[in-house]
């Protein structure tokens, strides 16, 4: 608990320190809980996910950085790893490929590569993944673009 | 009444039909978070049945696991026994080749009071450091594995006030909060040595996997409960410079009917051991370690 707490406070001030390198990602700490966090990631150009703009939110256990956060879209997407009801996302470093090498920032980038890099054949959203695993790229174009502007962007007027 | 045969056997045809039917309406709220909760709470079970790090037992114990089994292997415990007096278990949890160094070199550290030897590996502690600030770690992300190494380094010399006893280094190896982070500290030091001679390790990743070394290392190294390989016990001699004895206890057999155990002696590159000088000694290693086929465990010498 105690060791989680303080690698946890010296990624806040990482965070605070990278926030510029990165304008891609916006990590937030809860006010009242460092185990708490939130995170705006944009979506990647050149991917039907671009101009979105993605909430993230983690609960980091107390067993951290030994075990991974928990991470989940609270953004509605479509895409082929991410739960499309819950926003669990299935993603190696999240289960047992986490290492303590690994920082919420990195889970960040991680999280965008894969939104520019699906793998349909571990799907979570499986009519996602059929559009992909079928070669309809357009529909899968189609259809995550449609999610990604009526959950992503913000409304005009 | 029917006969208990005929109830049995009713009684279990039903009851698996029933159980089917609810079971595959929950699989589709069956997420990967309960299944990752569902597999640590298997490991929290079997973690009961052994610490992290067991007890010294005499050989004997070994001997008494394989008594219906492989006579080669009773054979070969026979053999053991001439040079080696008793085991010390450890978890399988994947993490058996780290704490079973992790536990040995501590304590050999504390029953010689080797101030040298700390002196040594400390200055390899430290080029370990510069290694990953070069390959591009951020020094958050394993400072506090060092430092808690470090710490038990300076613990198991006696005379300080932090000095601990042999009972409190064995309770330490099974308290999670520091043996896990020991095993992560070796877990790091293992992947910046493999990274760093790329090179070296490239052909023995390619004869486990076809990853290339980094992949390698952030998903065969890094992770804990990854299981340890050659490329593994190699890089961490290699970088701590320190010998380790891995003697193999599997069904092969020679032609000529005997048996004989064999061992390798993992020995570190440029080693300036005070007994490898000259070349010509043959270095000791003070770490031997049991390998049977996906698990390791200590071994005391007699």
């Amino acid at each position: 608990m105690q060791a989680s707490r303080a690698r946890l406070f010296k990624e806040y001030k990482e965070v605070q320190r990278e926030k510029v390198a990165d304008p891609d990602i916006q990590l937030v700490c809860d006010d009242s809980n460092i185990f708490k966090w939130t995170a705006l990631i944009k979506g990647p150009s050149e991917t039907p996910f671009e101009g979105g703009v993605f909430q993230l939110a983690f609960a980091v256990p107390e067993q951290y950085p030994l075990q991974p956060p928990q991470v989940r879209f609270l953004t509605k997407i479509f895409h082929p790893n991410v739960h499309f009801k819950t926003g669990e996302i299935c993603l190696d470093i999240l289960k047992n490929a986490w290492s303590p090498a690994w920082t919420l920032q990195s889970v960040c980038r991680a999280i965008i590569a894969l939104m520019a890099h699906p793998e349909p054949d571990s799907p979570l959203n499986c009519d996602s993944g059929n559009l992909l695993r079928s070669g309809d790229l357009r529909g899968y174009y189609s259809m995550a673009r449609m999610y990604t502007k009526l959950a992503a962007m913000p409304k005009k007027g | 009444m029917q006969n208990q045969d005929g109830v049995q056997v009713d009684g279990e045809v039903e009851s698996a039909t029933s159980v089917a039917t609810p079971e595959f309406d929950e699989w589709a709220n069956f997420g990967d978070q309960d299944i990752m909760q569902q597999h640590s709470a298997i490991r929290a079970e079997e973690a009961e049945k052994i610490p992290f790090l067991g007890d010294k037992e005499p050989l004997s114990s070994l001997a008494a696991e394989y008594q219906s089994g492989s006579a080669i292997l009773l054979e070969k415990i026979k053999v053991l026994g001439e040079q080696y007096a008793a085991i010390r278990r450890t978890r399988g949890d994947g993490n058996c080749f780290f704490r079973s160094f992790m536990f040995s070199y501590l304590e050999h550290i504390l029953e010689s009071q080797d101030q040298s030897e700390v002196d040594r590996i400390k200055a390899n502690v430290e080029q370990c450091r510069k290694t990953l600030q070069s390959l591009g770690y951020a020094d958050f992300t394993f400072e506090d594995f060092f430092a808690l190494f470090l710490e038990q380094l300076d613990s198991v010399l006696q005379g300080n006030e932090a000095s601990i006893s042999h009972d409190e280094l064995i309770l330490r190896s099974r308290d999670q909060s520091v043996s896990d982070y020991v095993v992560m500290f070796f877990r790091f030091v293992t992947s910046g040595e493999i990274r760093k001679r790329a090179e070296f390790f490239e052909p023995f990743i390619l004869g486990l996997t076809n990853a290339t070394v980094e992949q390698f290392c952030k998903s065969s190294v890094e992770p804990m409960g990854e299981e340890s390989d050659h490329v593994h016990i190699t890089a961490l001699s290699d970088v701590l410079g320190v010998p380790i004895r891995v003697v193999y206890l599997d069904r092969s057999s020679c032609d000529t009917g005997g048996v004989s155990v064999n061992h390798h002696d993992f020995v570190p590159v440029g080693s300036d051991l005070p007994n490898a000088s000259g070349g010509s000694e043959k270095v000791s290693p003070f770490i031997t370690l049991l390998y049977r086929p996906g698990h390791y465990d200590i071994l005391y010498p007699k």
